[in-house]
Formats: structure tokens, sequence, C-alpha cells
């Protein structure tokens, strides 16, 4: 099965249709979520890797620091999922076609690839090694803010 | 002169008609003014977060306000330079939709408020940090800054869906 194949099922499934015959305020409902979900991903990032190049929050242990901020991180995940397949679903011919939208689909997968190995093993560290430290925070920082210009140039191409 | 006057003017500059034709500079800018979000409004989010008692609770307050405080000051900065060229591309449009005016009123609201707890709480953070339970008036502060920004965030989001009818 091609990926136009692939699409073509979704976008025309049930649930594709049903989403689809929504109203216009469902989609902007769904864009608010996947904006809060972008939010609450991107804001704890931004303070780990703050923490990381010792720039904020320097006197805290960065495991505590690190387990507090990521159930946020997850719970934006989980709401960028959700909203994301309801955006996504019903109008998937219409980003099979478009660029950058693969583009975003591979720099998701590399910043949670970066998610679950670099940066989790780095911020369980008490006292990781300094350039280390530095450069999982640029991976992941550019990683994840890739993410979030792809998702904004989307709408444009 | 008048707003809409205004707005015109804007929308007729260089800046405003640069933006609106290039294929790349839109985007970009949109792209810029959410990372600006997340430094500023995320990073305050944590701040208040913590006021209020929900996350990093051994995290002394006086080192998170300050400690952060410059990096979402910067995120402010980028947010709001970011979100002026954005308003310029499509001034006269935006300046008489309602869903705009409500963001805008938000943000002065959210503004007052962050002047308020500066002016009130701020400044003295060392006399009442350190007492076992953080005082009401600092917790209606940043309840009010969550909601606040909150919706702003919202109404910003809405602007497209509601100005094409």
């Amino acid at each position: 099965m091609t990926s136009l194949e692939l699409f073509s099922a979704i976008q025309n499934s049930g649930l594709g249709v049903f989403i689809g015959k929504q109203d216009r305020m469902l989609w902007a409902v769904a864009q608010i979520i996947h904006i809060i979900g972008i939010i609450l991903v991107l804001a704890p990032i931004v303070l780990i890797s703050l923490r990381l190049f010792g720039a904020g929050l320097y006197q805290q242990e960065l495991p505590r620091l690190a387990y507090e901020s990521s159930r946020l991180i997850w719970l934006g995940f989980a709401l960028l999922a959700f909203s994301g397949l309801l955006i996504f679903i019903p109008a998937a011919l219409h980003y099979h076609d478009n660029p950058v939208f693969w583009i975003k689909l591979y720099l998701i997968a590399a910043a949670l690839f970066i998610q679950l190995t670099l940066y989790r093993v780095i911020t369980k560290l008490e006292k990781p090694n300094p350039w280390l430290a530095r450069l999982t925070a640029v991976f992941t920082l550019s990683l994840w803010f890739g993410v979030a210009f792809a998702g904004r140039f989307i709408g444009f191409v | 002169m008048s707003v809409l006057t205004f707005a015109e003017l804007l929308y007729d500059s260089e800046i405003g008609t640069a933006l609106r034709e290039s294929l790349f500079a839109f985007p970009i800018v949109e792209g810029t003014h959410l990372i600006g979000l997340a430094l500023s409004v995320g990073l305050l989010f944590f701040i208040d977060l913590r006021l209020v008692g929900i996350l990093f609770r051994n995290v002394p307050i006086p080192q998170i306000l300050q400690q952060l405080r410059p990096w979402l000051l910067g995120g402010f900065a980028v947010t709001m330079t970011t979100g002026a060229l954005l308003f310029a591309a499509a001034a006269p449009k935006l300046i008489v939709l309602p869903v705009f005016l409500w963001k805008l009123a938000f943000i002065v609201l959210a503004g007052l408020n962050a002047a308020w707890f500066e002016f009130k709480w701020g400044r003295d953070v060392q006399h009442w940090s350190h007492a076992s339970a953080v005082p009401a008036g600092v917790k209606f502060g940043a309840w009010s800054s969550l909601i606040l920004w909150s919706l702003v965030v919202i109404t910003g989001r809405l602007i497209p869906y509601l100005s094409y009818n």
C-alpha cells in the first residue's frame, strides 16, 4: 500500500467522513487544543534547557526539575496527538501533497527519539557533563522549535 | 488621526506590504511569534504554577522569580515585536474584528495584573516568600495571570477562524 492509498483510506474512513462533516468551529477548537499542547511541550523544554545551560534555576536539582516538568510535557503530547489527528484525519489527502507536512513528521520523529534517549538519560543525572548537557539542550530545543515552525509553515505552502 | 486611518497607513506601509507579499516572511514571523510565546507565556506559567503551589514547591519563590524574569521578558519582547508585524500586515481587517479587540483587552488586563503584582508583591518578595503559606493576594495574581494569558492565546488562535466569514 502506498502512502497515498493509506492517506486516502484514512480520509474516506467512517471517522474521516464523520469529522469532516462537523462544523468549522470544531476545527478551530482542535487548533486551540493544539496550541495549548505546543506550549505545554515547549515551555518545559525551554525551562530544562535553561537549567542545562546553567542559565536558570541552577541551584535546583536537575532530575527533580525534569521529573516535575515531564508531566506537563506528556500532557502536552497527549493533547497534540488528539487534536493533531482531529485536524489530520478528515484532510489527509490535502496534507499528503504538502512537503512541509512531511518535514514536520520527520522532525517529530527525530525530536521524540532525542526526547526518549539523550534527553531522558541526561536529565536523570545530578551533574551531567556540562558540554553534553548543553548539546542535549541545543538538540532538543532546535528539534521542537523546528516542529513548531514547520507547523506554522504548513498552512502557507 | 483615527485608529482606522492609522491601521490603513500601517497596512500600506512598506513593512506591511512586504510581509503580505513575501512567500516566506509571513510564516517566519508567525513561527517566531509562537516560539516567543513559549518563552514568555510558557515561562510565566511556571512562575504562576509555583505561586499557586501546583509545581516546583521545593523551589524558593525569589529564585524562580528572579532567574526566569530576564528570559520571559526577552520572550515578551519577541512576541510583541512579531505580533506588531503580523498586525501591520492585516491592520484594517483586524482593528474591526471583535475577537482581536478581545485579545487586546486581555493583554491589557494581563499587563495591569503583572504591574500590580510587581508593585504590590514583587518588590518585597523576601518578606512574604518565607512564610509557610503564600499570601492570598499573590495566589489571586497568579491565577489571574494563568487565566488571562490563556484567554489571550485562545482569542489569538481564533482570529483566522472568525475573520473570513
